[in-house]
């Protein structure tokens, strides 16, 4: 009841918002991200790993962020996603999708007024609310009552997608549904329907020019150089390093007692009677490599590249920063805090082993862009390089966005090149998501939703024609 | 408290009732401290000490809390099925909605029945809210008929036209996009890719595509074609006669569509932006280069308009106008020269009536003065005052009407003017005036050639403006004919002293080097600068007379660069009591027709000086 000024949200009608309790999904390598359209931040964030238990009795399926943390014996740790970013075990994903949608959102707990018919478990306790019940008879769907925006990658496959909707549609029987690219409602969040966006995930990098809304197919350009690359660069710097660092997750300390920097550590590590599978040690690994990143990783901020001239001087003589290693083992990372991520911007940079080739130019971001603007129509260039859109959880790697504003512009000195990077993590990390959760809101959406009936009609062909 | 009370006493408001809520309000305030404020620790509070705090603290139930107005029962909500209008398969969705109140009270009471009741038969809302928001674009149509009649192409199959359309349709002719989507495959590949092999070699620098299929288009293939349907077919329907305004430049527009010159545009607008780093940086540098030139080439456009002005009739100095910048009003001016007039007295009464070092202040001015004033060396106070007067006049620009307007109202504008009346006919018959008889003659003969009557009849300012133009290049014309003259007699000397010297070459060899001699002097004197004997030296003094100030010093320069022409300016240079100015322009004239290179010289002599001036 609050008087409306500058600061509160505007009315419904003043943006056409209209929400019919979509629900959103924003299915990545790394988390999965779900919930309601029109909230700000996505309710359920899972991780995009799943864990399985082979047994005599056929295959145990864990998922969620408690469940595959836990060191079980024989746990293995899976991903349903494909080298080429794009879904690969469809039956694993479809579950895990159906996890993060129904464990927080439909799901009994929450409290929000759409769980009335749409639930998978039984227990419905009615609060004092209208309780609509005429959807009971449907119970085992669990998307029943709740249109369906999911998202997907600039380079889907026609298959993927229309593998997409039959699941939306056969299993969760959503009554709608529409299928939208990651690029495109990034640009909307940062409120955008034209530009370049940067997304920089887990395991791809890619760079999709959007002109009103929707992506210029030609121009979509991705590589593998992202956080997991970052990560791998770690471990190898980690394994080459005099003396090699050791890296051990969390998993496996049992105690520790503080020691010099540099210096072995003290910890006493725990035994399994039946230890995990290597890929659960990976996953905790990649945990800490995480931590890291976020507390150690700098990238050289220009200008020029850290093997320019006196740049890796300068870099040296920068204050170093510290990590300690859950088993005790500490270290300040001076000159080496920057070589992980170089080799985003600068291939030949990249540290490299037998088994992790140099990777090739035209693979680093810079290169990217470039590429992609390439694809675009002469005249549509500096409009896009105004508006140049930075997402993805690996763009916070810290000084990237200067380092990135420094390489556009020196590719392009003559336009003017804009970098639109949202400050919060959150709008960051999930920009995809509140992208998607804005258009699935608004009462001018409506109209595309691919609803059941035409599903039925069509086939499952007609996402290429309606979600393009 | 006081001022308020001051703000009664003057409106005139009773003031004792006042002092009365004043004095309770006085009360009132050292016990406000004291009071709890809500939602702050006691601690905190205390910290504030006497002073109020720093931020304003108001308490948030009270400040920020609107009212809650009771407005009968808890309002309900429903969530409410709807379709949408723009929708054609009637998709039902659900949105929360106020429970409609409209429904007379008696139903309300029975609520939960009712929603049961509408749950087996439940009443979907239409929505019309957005259907606004659905629109899709026009597009020109035709029938098979006027395809077969117009529209065919060697380049284009009916599929792939109507695919065209239909992609633009689609995307709303957003031909970025209709290029980025077309991806038109024709049914029987062959016969076309055939044809458009050798058009895709031209156009494979704007669109190098690394998934492009075996027929690739351009933007500028799509939008020619596509224009070039709309532009048969709007004439098909509206014959060219009938088109108003609008419907023609569209035409136009369409049938003019260039795809060549489009394509040429694009590729420039891509290599524009893709120029590196060291390309821009010098384009930049160029462009700052530029920019440098040009304002030195107006620094020296002005420098050499400020000679030319000075040759023809001195202007103030340079100095004097900056400082005089600020003087553009006429009160400044008024102030300024009260000013200058209490310093004058004053300094007049200090110095016991003696105007000495009174007229040290104004003498500078005098100096850069015109020439009329300069003839008048004894100033009385009143004559420094109207020169003082009348010269920052001259740098005041009143007002400047457009050109049009200042020729009809006849209105002019002067760099100087000079104080008192003078009439036109008097200017006029100055200009005919050389400075000597001869020159004069030869001017009235060069005019009555012309046939330019004696006596003007209206003399207007215009006129004048003409006249002295024309007096201008009368000058000229006959300095030309001097130096022609002059030429052509010393080509006269030269040819006899070569006949001489090769019938002295034949009678005698041995004479050669002094012959030579002879001629190697001969040479640069008539082309070179005059520095064979003291005349070169005279001039340099005489550059620095100039620089010294002294404008009568110019007269003697002249006299001497007159000695080394012709026999009569010879003695004509001696008659010193011609205005300067008039000599000066003389001299430039006769100067820059006498050759590239004196004049150069000159030129630069007087730059020199002019800049030494400004130094000074
Ligand atoms: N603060 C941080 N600093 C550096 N890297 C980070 C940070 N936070 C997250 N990351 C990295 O970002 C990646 C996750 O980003 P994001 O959630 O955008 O990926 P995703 O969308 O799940 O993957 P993809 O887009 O490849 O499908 C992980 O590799 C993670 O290590
Ligand atoms: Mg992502």
């Amino acid at each position: 009841m609050n008087i409306p000024n500058s600061s509160s949200a505007p009315a419904p009608g003043e943006y056409a918002g209209d929400e019919v309790s979509a629900i959103v999904l924003d299915p990545g390598w790394s988390t999965t991200r779900a919930g309601f359209a029109g909230e700000d931040v996505p309710k359920s964030v899972i991780p995009s790993f799943y864990g399985q238990i082979d047994s005599d009795s056929g295959s145990q399926y864990l998922f969620g962020e408690n469940a595959i943390h836990n060191p079980l014996g024989n746990l293995q740790v899976k991903n349903p996603w494909g080298d080429d970013g794009i879904v690969e075990d469809w039956e694993t994903a479809t579950k895990l999708w159906e996890y993060a949608i129904t464990s927080k959102l439909t799901g009994t707990k929450a409290g929000h007024p759409s769980k009335n018919g749409l639930n998978d478990g039984n227990d419905t306790n009615g609060d004092a609310m209208d309780v609509d019940m005429d959807t009971v008879e449907n119970q085992e769907k669990p998307l029943e009552d709740s249109p369906l925006l999911v998202t997907e990658p600039g380079w889907n496959s026609a298959k993927a997608r229309e593998k997409t909707i039959e699941i939306a549609m056969e299993e969760w029987g959503t009554p709608a549904f529409y299928l939208q690219k990651t690029g495109v409602l990034a640009a909307f969040a940062s409120g955008k329907a034209s530009g370049i966006i940067i997304d920089v995930g887990a395991s791809h990098t890619s760079v999709t020019p959007v002109l009103d809304g929707m992506v210029l197919r030609k121009g979509v350009q991705k590589s593998t150089l992202a956080g997991n690359f970052v990560s791998n660069q770690i471990r190898l710097i980690f394994k080459q390093s005099q003396p090699e660092i050791p890296l051990t997750p969390h998993y496996l300390v049992k105690a520790k007692t503080p020691v010099d920097a540099g210096a072995p550590a003290q910890a006493i590590y725990k035994t399994f009677n039946i230890p995990p599978h290597d890929s659960f040690r990976r996953l905790e690994e990649e945990r800490v490599l995480t931590e890291f990143k976020e507390s150690v990783v700098e990238i050289w901020p220009g200008p020029g590249r850290l093997s320019n001239g006196t740049n890796e001087e300068i870099a040296k003589s920068m204050p170093g920063r510290p990590f300690e290693m859950p088993d005790g083992w500490n270290q300040v990372f001076g000159l080496d805090r920057f070589r992980p991520a170089e080799a985003l911007f600068d291939a030949k940079a990249a540290v490299q082993d037998a088994d992790n080739p140099r990777p090739k130019d035209e693979h680093t971001i810079p290169r990217l862009v470039q590429a992609a603007v390439q694809h675009v129509d002469a005249d549509q260039r500096p409009l896009l390089l105004q508006n140049i859109v930075v997402t993805g959880g690996s763009t916070l790697l810290y000084k990237f966005n200067d380092r990135l504003n420094y390489e556009i512009n020196s590719i392009y000195p003559s336009t003017r090149n804009k970098l639109i990077a949202p400050g919060p993590v959150v709008e960051r990390k999930y920009a995809a998501w509140i992208g998607g959760s804005i258009l699935a809101s608004l009462g001018s959406f409506h109209q595309l939703w691919i609803s059941k009936k035409e599903y039925e009609e069509h086939g499952a062909n007609i996402v290429e024609k309606r979600c393009r | 408290m006081a001022s308020g009370r001051d703000v009664r006493d003057m409106l005139g408001l009773p003031i004792c009732t006042d002092a009365q809520k004043s004095a309770v309000q006085k009360r009132a305030k050292p016990a406000a401290p004291a009071r709890r404020i809500h939602g702050v620790a006691r601690e905190v509070a205390a910290l504030y000490g006497e002073r109020p705090p720093p931020v304003a603290v108001y308490e948030e139930k009270k400040t920020y809390r609107a009212k809650r107005q009771s407005t009968g029962p808890v309002k309900k909500w429903v969530q409410q099925p709807f379709t949408n209008q723009a929708r054609s398969d009637g998709l039902v969705l659900k949105h929360w909605r106020r429970k409609p109140t409209t429904a007379p009270p008696v139903q309300d009471g029975e609520d939960l029945a009712m929603e049961d009741g509408e749950n087996t038969e439940p009443y979907i809302e239409n929505s019309a809210e957005f259907v606004k928001y659905n629109i899709s674009v026009d597009l020109p149509t035709f029938t098979d008929e006027e395809y077969d009649a117009h529209l065919r192409s060697e380049d284009w199959s009916r599929e792939e036209t109507d695919y065209l359309f239909e992609v633009v349709k689609d995307y709303s002719y957003r031909w970025a996009v209709i290029w980025d989507r077309y991806d038109y495959q024709p049914a029987n590949k062959s016969h076309l890719t055939q044809e458009t092999v050798d058009r895709n070699e031209s156009s494979q620098a704007l669109a190098a595509l690394p998934f492009a299929p075996a027929k690739t288009r351009t933007v500028e293939d799509l939008k020619a074609r596509f224009y070039d349907i709309s532009a048969k077919l709007m004439k098909l329907r509206i014959p060219e006669m009938q088109m108003d305004a609008d419907q023609y430049s569209l035409y136009e527009t369409l049938s003019k569509f260039d795809p060549n010159l489009e394509r040429n545009r694009k590729n420039l607008a891509a290599a524009l932006m893709n120029r590196n780093m060291d390309e821009v940086k010098e384009e930049e540098f160029l462009l700052a280069e530029l920019q440098r030139i040009n304002m030195a080439a107006n620094r020296l456009d002005a420098e050499r308009e400020e000679l030319r002005a000075r040759l023809d009739a001195p202007i103030s100095n340079q100095q004097v106008q900056a400082g005089l910048a600020s003087f553009t009003s006429s009160q400044a001016l008024q102030a300024l020269f009260s000013q200058l007039f209490q310093q004058d007295r004053s300094k007049k009464r200090a110095s016991g009536g003696g105007s000495g070092p009174a007229r040290l202040s104004l003498n500078a001015s005098d100096l850069i003065q015109t020439p009329s004033s300069s003839t008048h060396p004894h100033l009385s106070a009143s004559a420094r005052r109207q020169s003082t007067a009348t010269q920052p006049a001259a740098q005041t620009p009143i007002r400047t009407l457009p050109p049009q307007q200042e020729y009809r109202y006849n209105v002019s504008t002067h760099d100087r003017l000079t104080s008192g009346v003078t009439f036109g006919s008097d200017k006029l018959l100055k200009m005919r005036q050389a400075k000597s008889n001869v020159q004069t003659q030869k001017i009235a003969t060069a005019l009555a050639e012309l046939g330019i009557a004696e006596v003007i009849q209206i003399p207007t300012s215009k006129v004048g403006e003409q006249f002295e133009g024309l007096i201008n290049k009368v000058s000229k014309l006959i300095d030309m004919r001097k130096v022609r003259e002059k030429e052509e007699g010393e080509i006269r000397v030269l040819e006899a002293m070569k006949e001489r010297r090769m019938s002295e070459v034949k009678q005698d060899p041995s004479s050669n080097s002094a012959a030579d001699g002879k001629t190697k002097q001969e040479i640069p004197d008539s082309q070179e600068m005059p520095s064979m004997d003291g005349e070169g030296e005279d001039e340099d003094a005489d550059g620095d007379a100039d620089a010294d100030g002294e404008p009568d010093a110019d007269a003697d320069g002249d006299a001497d660069i007159d000695a080394e022409g012709e026999e009569d300016e010879d003695a004509e240079g001696e008659e010193e009591s011609r205005q300067p100015s008039e000599m000066a322009s003389s001299r430039a004239q006769s100067q820059s027709a006498a050759g590239h290179k004196r004049s150069a010289s000159v030129f630069s002599q007087t730059s020199n000086k002019s800049t030494k001036r400004a130094r000074k």
